[in-house]
């Protein structure tokens, strides 16, 4: 048997082809086999002050009949039948080849004189002490690899999940990066465009300062990749800028008010985070609704123990979100941008509003 | 020759006096008879003055523009007036439905009152009902109603938090548990119940997103850190930020092997 699976396994490992050969490579590794050439070593120092035979036969015969357990074991794991379960199969091959891999070493000691060898007590005693040996140790190294490819699995489970992770991670960069892109809709654009055309064409003098607000809206909501000066004093330009705009479209639909502590003005504050609030307000809540409604805006200092808190909320009385409503980029990934830009302790939280209506606040502490 | 009635309907009351100052240039024995801020006032009052010709915005809040002209249907002239809606302009020219597309120049409107006046004394104006533009109306609606809510899972779930009514969004779910009659949600704002059950809640949260794990557990894949599998086919999943483990079910933990 031991002839027969060396010459089995010395092809597969001369061309390494897909299929069995491969996998046998991938199984039997360097490590595996210093394992068994360290245990055929232990062995035969345990066994040398037993036996009579030298040291080096001795450490030949357990370093044979080690490494012809281990290919049974890879053998069995690639090779098994699909009635048992691979690991009991593995471990049958090494409780078989344990004794015949011994018997092979004496029968071949004797020439094939199978007589000769029962009759000699000190050889068949020899056989039992190095076979059972070989299986006991064989079975124990058997058990610990298998014990020790389960736990791989399940690291290599965790690894999956980490690396899906990452992917959802880096999609999150992404969103956070499409931020920077132009976020103007066509509809709205030349919605507004047509407004301001009625109010010059009819000479109003609204004509000029709305001008200025579009002006204003559109720097801003072009791409931009410097945005890590922006304050809130910024922010606040813009979000009126935009109100705006959408009051004079919509002057029998729409109220706001726009209230931010004078000392507030100067903090950072993430760039479009506020005017994203309020287009969402007017997307959601006002332009869906017949009546309109009013938002406001309002940002101040909360005292508390650890510090003071900031609060920016924006609250409309529109028709308020439904549970499918699906969040623009700007505000799915808004509390991601809070965290980065204000740590762990920035939180986004939206509720909805007696009677209707929706109410979006942001808390960070601008230490952060 | 009898006296030719309109009505105009836009949300944006500029774009409105817009419009009618320049109808009143290119065509000055029209006769506005209405304006609509929105679809259902555009129908109250074309039912109220039976115009020849309808100006309709398409974007209007409550009934839209499109879904007015069905109301109407073939008891009048229908004109479009849109801003950018490029699927509707498609429908429109397809269909051979008049539009003027936002903002426009009196030349353009001028083309379309040539064309209105053309129609209106041909044949006294009854166009043949072929359903043809019904059809690409019928369509557009549809088209505009599926903008309107165009997906079917939750982005948010509404809870009650203390006295204020949250709304969670999904992606901040760790896992949702059932608790008597009530849904345990459990994210990373907190904890709330809401009265739904999981097995709703199995079919309205993207399958992508949430997996169910057990008769009452459905967990978000992406804080499921690692799964161990127990004795006699369970396992447990293991959640990123979170230090208690949720159990699978035999019949689910197929979902977790080959990975």
């Amino acid at each position: 048997m031991d002839t027969k699976t060396s010459k089995l396994a010395a092809p597969a490992l001369a061309i390494a082809p897909a299929g069995f050969g491969r996998r046998l490579l991938v199984e039997l590794t360097m490590r595996r086999i210093g394992i068994a050439l360290a245990a055929s070593v232990a062995l035969t120092l345990l066994l040398t002050p037993i036996f009579i035979t030298s040291f080096i036969e001795l450490l030949g015969r357990t370093v044979f009949v080690g490494m012809t357990l281990l290919i049974a074991f890879t053998l069995a794991g690639v090779w098994h039948p699909s009635w048992l379960p691979r690991w009991v199969t593995q471990v049958l091959a090494v409780a078989f080849a344990a004794p015949l891999a011994t018997l092979a070493i004496y029968v071949l000691k004797v020439d094939g004189d199978l007589p000769a060898f029962f009759h000699s007590e000190e050889r068949v005693s020899g056989f039992f002490f190095l076979s059972i040996s070989a299986l006991s140790i064989g079975l124990v190294l058997a058990l610990g690899a298998l014990f020790r490819e389960r736990d791989a699995q399940v690291r290599a489970q965790a690894l999956m999940f980490q690396l899906e992770k990452e992917t959802l991670q880096r999609q999150a960069a992404d969103a956070r990066l499409s931020v920077l892109q132009a976020q103007i809709e066509p509809h709205f654009l030349f919605n507004t465009l047509a407004n301001v055309q009625s109010l010059i064409e009819s000479g109003s003098p609204r004509a000029v300062p709305v001008f200025k607000s579009l002006i204003a809206y559109l720097r801003a909501a072009m791409p931009q990749l410097h945005q890590s000066a922006a304050t809130l004093g910024n922010e606040e330009g813009l979000v009126r800028s935009y109100l705006e705009l959408m009051l004079m479209r919509m002057p029998d639909r729409l109220e706001f008010s726009v209230d931010i502590a004078d000392d507030l003005r100067s903090i950072r504050f993430p760039a479009m985070a506020l005017l994203t609030l309020v287009e969402n307000a007017v997307r959601h809540g006002i332009d869906p609704s017949e009546e309109g409604g009013r938002i406001e805006v309002t940002a101040h200092r909360e005292a508390g123990t650890k510090g003071d808190t900031i609060c920016v909320c924006v609250a409309d009385t529109g028709i308020g979100m439904s549970e499918t409503a699906v969040p623009g980029t700007g505000l799915s990934n808004l509390q991601q941008r809070l965290n980065a830009f204000y740590g762990d302790g920035a939180v986004m939280e939206l509720s909805e509003q007696t009677p209707h209506g929706l109410r979006a606040e942001l808390r960070f502490s601008e230490a952060g | 020759m009898e006296q030719v009635t309109a009505l105009v309907a836009d949300d944006e009351p500029l774009l409105r006096e817009r419009l009618i100052s320049i109808l009143a240039r290119v065509w000055p024995e029209l006769v506005i008879v209405a304006e609509a801020r929105n679809g259902r006032e555009a129908v109250e009052l074309f039912d109220q003055h039976a115009p020849q010709i309808v100006f309709l915005d398409v974007h209007m809040p409550g009934m839209n523009g499109i879904e007015a002209a069905r109301c109407i249907g073939r008891q009048a002239q229908i004109v479009f007036v849109t801003a950018h809606e490029n699927y509707a302009v498609e429908a429109f020219r397809q269909g051979a439905i008049d539009y003027v597309v936002k903002p426009f120049d009196e030349a353009r409107l001028l083309d379309t009152v040539l064309r209105l006046r053309q129609r209106l004394s041909a044949a006294s104006a009854i166009p043949v009902a072929d359903g043809s533009i019904e059809a690409v109306l019928e369509k557009l609606a549809k088209e505009m109603r599926e903008q309107r809510a165009p997906q079917k899972y939750l982005s948010w779930i509404k809870a009650s938090v203390g006295a204020a009514v949250r709304l969670i969004p999904v992606a901040q779910i760790f896992y949702l548990r059932s608790d008597a009659k009530y849904t345990l949600v459990v994210w990373q704002g907190g904890e709330a119940l809401i009265r739904r059950t999981i097995r709703e809640l199995a079919d309205e949260l993207d399958p992508d997103k949430f997996a169910q794990i057990h008769r009452s557990t459905i967990v978000n894949l992406h804080f499921v850190k690692q799964v161990t599998h127990g004795s006699n086919e369970t396992g447990d999943v293991h959640l990123t930020d979170r230090t208690e483990t949720l159990p699978v079910s035999r019949s689910y933990l197929h979902l977790f092997r080959q990975m």
